[in-house]
């Protein structure tokens, strides 16, 4: 919202913004990334719990004031922001406890003791890549930090990485910084967090995961990439919790680990991996970053019809999606992704494609109107109306092809939006479902670009 | 990398990097205030969240009373900068807001 009070202020157009209280140091965080001294009037509380007497109340009291205040007085002038270190330089120096309490207190760490990045780490992390180490791939919101090379290595080894994993840390990033991403929404109240799924040849080599807990942590490549996730989010976008200010999750939840698919399997039952369907080839290594905003149950089926488990699918994911499914409706996209189980997948690829397990749940999955409206009426939009999505040409016409209220409509807005991946316990019969946050945070897929000397560098680290 | 620790590995001191990077932002000085909004046009933009549809129009009466000359473009006129439309809305923004004859702007909600 702030980035398009700043569009105006540039224009030589005084803004004022309305902000809630809860917000406020958030939207002084934004406001200085943006470089403008941008003026807020201050709504107390959340808006969406109060009376209408007591909205009109505040409003008139606080809120109002604080407007009019924004729009005729004020300073125009951003405060100069404290100096800070040059990039690569020693910031600290101590033993081993000094430096974990000093990152910790200067909200540098997730809460978890991280590796120190002393220079010697660091550079055995960019002998990993032939780019350098000022390279910046994007400046990123909300503080407009460079995300150089260099930044990359260092979080690595904070987050617990291996020197090998540099390619693959490289690739999230390059993927977390595409525009089509949206990385400034990364701090949303939904405290929606990145799942990396990592595709190709390197899953092996790197020795991911993905079987048998593959979504646990415990073993290092999937584990420490997710962590690394996290720390990136905080230190150069600056999405930190309290006592930090960009972060504004109301609840959230911890880091995913990546998840590597089990492409063997399929392989052997016919099915394109997950890269494939992201547009590459067979054998290529892939690394692709999508949100995550809740996860289904473990979800049991069995039988050895292709139906018996979609049919589950739908019943035991589709209950889990049809909540959230209105803020995609309010955007004409959102993106699920479905975890297979290796035995389950074996049995539906026996019949049917990707394609066709997409269409079903694309035809089987709805929800009342009336549900979907209220749902979004709780949430933040009083004013929601899927007659109006559709004649905006946000929404396909068969949303508002009848009036009444009861009416089925789809939870799955198109037949691909859904993503569908084999990983798991081959031993079991249980998948799980994992919602994006409407279109914040989509896949996004990069090559994993090794360096030149990649096989002589990889047999030395694993000696 | 990897060796095990030592005894007295926990009094070792080192030197570390420091985890962010450069802050890329050139501060730029927010545009002049209006001290008198009487016979200036003020435009609402809104993201249809959070109870705009009630606060705007109490925040218009409210300056109305203090200001009784005041214009206002209402935030229907603009779109919504946050749904589905909004990088065309943005783009088609300063065209717009010249063209009502924009002095000062209202912009919600971030709750």
């Amino acid at each position: 919202m702030l980035r398009a009070a700043a569009l105006v202020e540039k224009l030589g157009v005084p803004t004022v913004s309305i902000i809630g209280s809860g917000f406020l140091k958030q939207a002084e965080l934004v406001a200085k990334g943006l470089g403008l001294p941008l003026a807020f009037g201050v709504y107390p509380g959340a808006p969406m719990v109060d009376s209408e007497e007591e909205l009109k109340r505040k409003v008139e009291a606080s809120l109002a004031p604080g407007l009019l205040r924004g729009l005729t007085e004020g300073e125009t002038r951003a405060a100069p922001g404290p100096a800070e270190p040059e990039a690569g330089s020693i910031v600290f120096t101590g033993t081993l406890d000094e430096i974990e309490e000093h990152f910790y207190r200067q909200l540098w760490t997730d809460g978890l003791p991280i590796i120190p990045p002393t220079r010697e780490r660091v550079d055995a992390f960019l002998r990993f890549t032939d780019r350098g180490p000022d390279e910046a791939i994007r400046v990123l919101p909300q503080e407009s930090r460079e995300a150089t090379i260099r930044s990359i290595a260092v979080n690595g080894v904070m987050a617990g990485c291996r020197p090998e994993y540099m390619p693959v840390l490289i690739a999230v990033v390059e993927a977390m910084s595409d525009p089509n991403f949206h990385i400034e929404h990364a701090g949303s109240t939904p405290g929606w967090e990145p799942l990396v799924i990592v595709n190709g040849p390197l899953i092996k080599a790197l020795e991911f995961n993905y079987g048998q807990g593959v979504m646990r942590v415990g073993r290092q490549a999937n584990t420490s990439i997710g962590r690394f996730v996290r720390l990136y989010l905080r230190n150069i976008c600056g999405y930190r919790i309290p006592p930090g200010a960009g972060d504004k999750g109301s609840i959230g939840y911890t880091f995913n680990v990546a998840l590597a698919e089990d492409e063997d399997t399929a392989r052997e039952i016919g099915w394109p991996t997950y890269a494939m369907d992201q547009g590459f080839d067979a054998g290529e290594n892939v690394v692709t970053v999508r949100s995550v905003v809740c996860i289904t149950p473990p979800t049991y089926s069995a039988g050895a019809r292709a139906v018996d488990h979609v049919q589950q699918f739908a019943d035991v994911m589709g209950a889990t999606f049809t909540y959230w499914s209105h803020t995609g409706m309010k955007r004409g996209y959102w993106h699920p992704l479905i975890v297979v189980g290796p035995s389950i997948a074996r049995v539906i690829a026996r019949e049917w494609s990707k394609g066709d397990v997409r269409r079903y749940l694309y035809e089987n999955v709805k929800v009342t109107a009336a549900r979907a409206t209220h749902y979004a009426r709780m949430t933040s939009t009083p004013t929601f109306s899927l007659e109006r999505l559709v004649a905006e040409g946000v929404l396909p016409p068969e949303y508002a092809a009848l009036s009444d209220p009861e009416r089925l409509v789809r939870v799955f807005i198109h037949a691909e939006m859904t993503g569908i991946l084999v990983a798991g316990d081959p031993g079991r019969n249980q998948s799980r479902g994992y919602m994006g946050n409407h279109d914040q945070g989509p896949p996004v897929s990069r090559r994993v670009e090794l360096p030149k000397r990649w096989n002589e560098l990889l047999a030395r680290a694993r000696r | 990398m990897n060796k095990p620790v030592q005894k007295n590995d926990l009094e070792q001191r080192f030197e570390v990097l420091w985890p962010l990077a450069r802050r890329v932002v050139k501060d730029t000085a927010g545009a002049p205030r209006v001290p008198d909004l009487n016979g200036k046009t003020i435009c609402e933009l809104w993201d249809v969240i959070f109870r705009g549809e009630t606060i705007y129009p109490l925040v218009r009466e409210h300056i109305r009373a203090k200001f009784p000359g005041a214009r206002f473009v209402e935030y229907s006129e603009f779109g919504n900068f946050y749904g589905p439309h909004g990088d065309k809305i943005s783009q088609a923004l300063p065209a717009k807001l010249r063209a009502h004859g924009c002095d000062a702007a209202i912009v919600g909600i971030g709750a």
